[in-house]
């Protein structure tokens, strides 16, 4: 058994994430394999991983600004969809109807979104748990009609030829190079996501979390402390929301249903309410089961069953999964973790 | 002049059905404490048994009476089995839990009945002798009138259950007090299943009202909406407030429909959604709701 | 030093009380004042026309049987109920009906009757959430947390420690609220009220559900705070802790103030003896 102390000599190093040699190392190494993963992962001359490794990413980001929101702030936000649908009709309709270049539509998108979060956010001076979620889910339905009916945002049939992003002559155009773009973005929404946690924000947003009654006495702004919980959640969401629709070059409303709101929700429980880690691992989870459908869908051996059938398919694995997971362990896969984790350190003592 | 009477008959009629639909939302909410997202489904999947027992125009299958009885006792049954499978482990843990089960059990029920019965909308047999009927100026769809019967008929049925017979007492007894009645011996499982058959029930019924006239369809589900928007109007705890809510969805529904449609085409889809809205920021507790006060 | 506990109690008031009884001599002002206070739920009056004033560096006790109305007043003076008519002042300065995180923000802080504490986190963090209205940092800044955000989480980590040694609940430190005896909790949730630097804290009913051991640690921090030079309000049942730890007792009944006066004056006030029955108003003075 290694001994492992937790000595820490100053209350800096008390709070780094990064406290030893060996998360150094282990930090590192990560960072390559990231770096060569596109690389690993088209081996096969098949991009599709590739692919659904860039949407996985940006799901990450949308889903982190869930987090907040609902994980870390408990203000349970059923129109996450909405806002990432902001995001990307506002890059979609700046790229494309008045020409401006990605690098300046995509702050304006996570803007766009978060200013709608202020929006979202301001009833919760007297709405509390349920009566919030219900006007959540409000806003994301009238936000689809708003969408579906308004000439700019070309109706139900959406915006297609959304322009690749470009720096002077370089098009970032293929999966590759969408990749590194994506991942850059991801990484400062992981880090920024810890940070948020480790400071007096964080706090805040437990306090009012736990116990939004008391937490005034300690001269906390609960009010305030609501709307920017939804301010940055929706500021995520609208950049990831940008990201996918250049990505993917098209958006439509169908694109943004409450399902998906269901999913992104799931995916932070199943991960674990207020964690950055817990967060990555919920949507790694669902994605990947998504990921491995698809390819049994794609197989040569089963009969062609449509898509409808797999998307069902999809769908009812995620709902078993969020019934899975909130009646037997509703502190999500972070909590599974951190026990191995723990075992693991007393080993062989259990 | 008739127009609008028209208007808020039908108005009437189809708030009530409503109304009842919702009845079973707010059952689970107070009695088992649940959120039930999920609530539209159960309408939905009672609405697609019955058409697997009934069949469709064309091709009947039982007939009515003995269709309608099946459905009901596989209302009884699936009420049972959610309350079994899922939700009885919840109970004890905060709100939030068992709401998030009700978004994954949306999510599953869904799917499974598009997987079973597949994507296209389907005719229900005749339930009601269509056609409309006058009264006077006004001329009413002949279903309405069957399904306000109906919707009347089981209305009544629980209400006598509640009041005349020793089961119903006591879920009324646990209805305002769990603690104390389960101090005078009515087992919170007991009240616990009934709460959700009784819920289960309500829903089948209001879902096979509502597809004997819009057809058997997966947009069923999308009760769940107006179900919200009559509990939000008319308070999450308050059984008459769900009549309340019920008819002032449908009637004013109707008449933003009419009157409303040329500036703003589709206004009713969005009716229910706006009329959350309202409610929520005016008066959350609706209009016969409680208002919490928190004490410190 | 053990011995009775009023015993224990006025040796050490005497010892730390730098104020006459009757107010003469003393340079202390009035610190917290309410004038004609009226708080009515529905149909039930809460409070009718208190007043009452707290003067400043004193420990004060409101006391009056159950549902006189003492957390009532408490809540109104914090900003968590609103009085339908009255004033409340803080320093002279009109605070009636500011939200409740304002009046922390102005140096007053308070417990509650169930601890309110933070189930999940350690006491460290419980008390560093109490550094939140003394700390600077902006939402930007907390992202990127090296700058402010890291030195202002360095500082109140070094002022929640000194907290810590101050109340002696260094073995608490480290465990998780849910971990701890209801005692300890109530240690721990008196020691978070002092992390936010008040003026005049409010304690309600911090001895109620101890055993002797645990009411002497209580009544120890108290006059602890009380040299710092923080005033004290504490609302309580136990007469012995009463009479023996204030300079000042407000006795509150049906929403009305009764008495309000030294601990001996209050005890010789029939309306007192009368509204306990049985004119339970134990200590040695009466």
């Amino acid at each position: 058994m290694r001994t492992r102390g937790k000595i820490k000599r100053d209350y800096g190093r008390e709070l780094a994430v990064i406290r030893t040699r060996t998360h150094w190392f282990i930090l590192s190494g990560f960072l390559i394999f990231l770096g060569i993963l596109p690389t690993i992962l088209t081996a096969t001359d098949n991009n599709s991983w590739l692919t659904w490794l860039n949407f996985t990413l940006i799901t990450i980001i949308a889903v982190l600004g869930l987090n907040i929101t609902t994980g870390m702030a408990g203000q349970v936000s059923l129109g996450h969809a909405a806002f990432i649908m902001v995001g990307g009709y506002t890059v979609g309709i700046l790229t494309t109807k008045m020409d401006w270049p990605f690098w300046l539509a995509l702050p304006t998108g996570g803007i766009v979104a978060a200013a709608l979060g202020l929006l979202v956010g301001a009833p919760s001076i007297r709405l509390r748990g349920f009566y919030l979620a219900i006007a959540t889910l409000a806003f994301l339905l009238v936000a689809q009609f708003i969408i579906k009916h308004l000439d700019i945002t070309n109706g139900i049939h959406g915006l297609i030829d959304i322009p690749a992003p470009t720096i002077s002559d370089f098009k970032i155009d293929t999966d590759l190079k969408w990749y590194y773009l994506i991942l850059l973005l991801a990484i400062g929404g992981v880090i920024s996501s810890v940070n948020l946690t480790r400071s007096r924000l964080g706090r805040a947003f437990s306090a009012i979390r736990d116990n939004d009654i008391t937490a005034p006495s300690m001269g906390i702004n609960v009010y305030l402390t609501k709307v920017t919980a939804f301010f940055i959640g929706s500021l995520y969401a609208g950049i990831a929301g940008g990201l996918g629709a250049s990505y993917l070059g098209v958006i439509r409303v169908d694109q943004f249903t409450i399902f998906d709101s269901i999913w992104y929700l799931g995916m932070v429980i199943i991960g674990g309410a207020g964690s950055t880690a817990g967060t990555v691992m919920g949507v790694l989870f669902l994605r990947l089961i998504s990921q491995c459908l698809h390819i049994v869908s794609m197989g040569s051996w089963l009969p062609s069953l449509g898509a409808g059938f797999w998307i069902s398919i999809n769908y009812a694995i995620y709902g078993a999964a969020i019934i899975t997971f909130v009646s037997f362990q509703p502190y999500g896969l972070i909590a599974i973790w951190r026990k191995w984790q723990a075992q693991y350190k007393r080993w062989p003592f259990g | 002049m008739t127009t609008l009477l028209q208007l808020t008959l039908s108005g009437i009629l189809v708030g009530c059905v409503f109304g009842l639909i919702a009845m079973g939302f707010v059952i689970t909410y107070r009695s088992a404490h649940v959120f039930n997202m999920a609530y539209g489904q159960f309408a939905m999947v009672g609405a697609y048994m019955a058409w697997t027992f009934l069949g469709s125009p064309d091709s009947p299958r039982f007939p009515l009476w003995l269709g309608i009885t099946m459905t009901v006792l596989f209302a009884i049954a699936f009420g049972l089995f959610v309350e079994r499978a899922f939700f009885r482990r919840m109970i004890g843990r905060p709100l939030f839990v068992p709401f998030m089960l009700s978004l994954g059990l949306l999510a599953l029920i869904n799917s499974v009945v598009l997987l079973v019965w597949g994507p296209a909308p389907l005719a229900l047999a005749e339930t009601f002798p269509k056609g409309p009927v006058g009264i006077g100026e006004i001329t009413l769809p002949q279903e309405y009138l069957w399904s306000f019967g109906v919707a009347m008929a089981a209305l009544i049925a629980f209400v006598f259950f509640f009041r005349n017979t020793k089961l119903g007492l006591a879920f009324r007894a646990a209805y305002d007090n769990q603690v104390a009645a389960r101090c005078l011996g009515v087992s919170a499982r007991l009240n616990s299943q009934i709460a959700w058959i009784i819920s289960s029930l309500l829903a089948t019924i209001g879902g096979i009202l509502i597809a004997s006239v819009q057809g058997v369809s997966p947009l069923l589900g999308e009760l769940a909406i107006s179900v919200l928007a009559v509990t939000m109007l008319g308070g999450l705890d308050s059984l008459v407030g769900c009549i309340a809510g019920g008819l002032v969805l449908a009637i004013g529904g109707n008449l933003a429909s009419y009157y409303l449609n040329t500036y703003v085409q589709g206004i009713s889809e969005v009716f229910g959604v706006l009329l959350i809205l309202m409610v929520l920021l005016i008066r959350p507790a609706g209009l016969f709701g409680s208002k919490s006060i928190d004490r410190v | 030093m053990r011995g009775k506990m009023g015993q224990f109690f006025e040796i050490t008031v005497s010892e730390g009380n730098h104020m006459a009884p009757d107010g003469t001599g003393n340079k202390n002002g009035t610190i917290v004042a309410g004038r004609d206070l009226s708080l009515s739920f529905g149909g039930i009056k809460a409070l009718s026309n208190v007043d009452f004033q707290v003067r400043r560096g004193e420990i004060v006790s409101i006391i009056g049987p159950n549902g006189a109305g003492k957390t009532c007043l408490v809540n109104c003076i914090t900003g968590y109920y609103r009085p339908q008519k009255g004033t409340i002042t803080y320093d002279g300065r009109d605070i009636t009906g500011l939200p409740s995180y304002r009046i922390a923000r102005l140096g007053i802080s308070r417990t509650f009757q169930n601890p309110s504490l933070y189930p999940h986190m350690t006491a460290f963090d419980n008390l560093m959430l109490a550094r939140y209205m003394h700390t600077r940092t902006t939402l930007p800044e907390a992202m990127l947390f090296f700058g402010r955000s890291r030195r202002e989480e360095i500082e109140g980590r070094r002022f929640v420690e000194s907290i810590i040694s101050f109340a002696r609940i260094q073995d608490l430190s480290n465990r998780t609220v849910a971990t701890m005896s209801y005692g300890q909790r109530k240690l721990v949730e008196i020691a978070r009220a002092l992390a936010m630097e008040p003026r005049i804290i409010f304690l309600d009913e911090p001895m109620s559900g101890l055993d002797e051991v645990m009411k002497e640690l209580v009544a120890e921090l108290i006059i602890s705070i009380r040299n710092q030079g923080i005033t004290v309000v504490l609302v309580e049942h136990d007469m012995q802790v009463v009479m023996g730890l204030s300079n000042s007792v407000i006795v509150l009944d049906f929403g009305q103030k009764i008495a309000e006066g030294s601990p001996d004056d209050v005890c010789r006030n029939s309306q007192v003896t009368a509204a306990y029955i049985g004119g339970i108003v134990a200590g040695r003075s009466c």
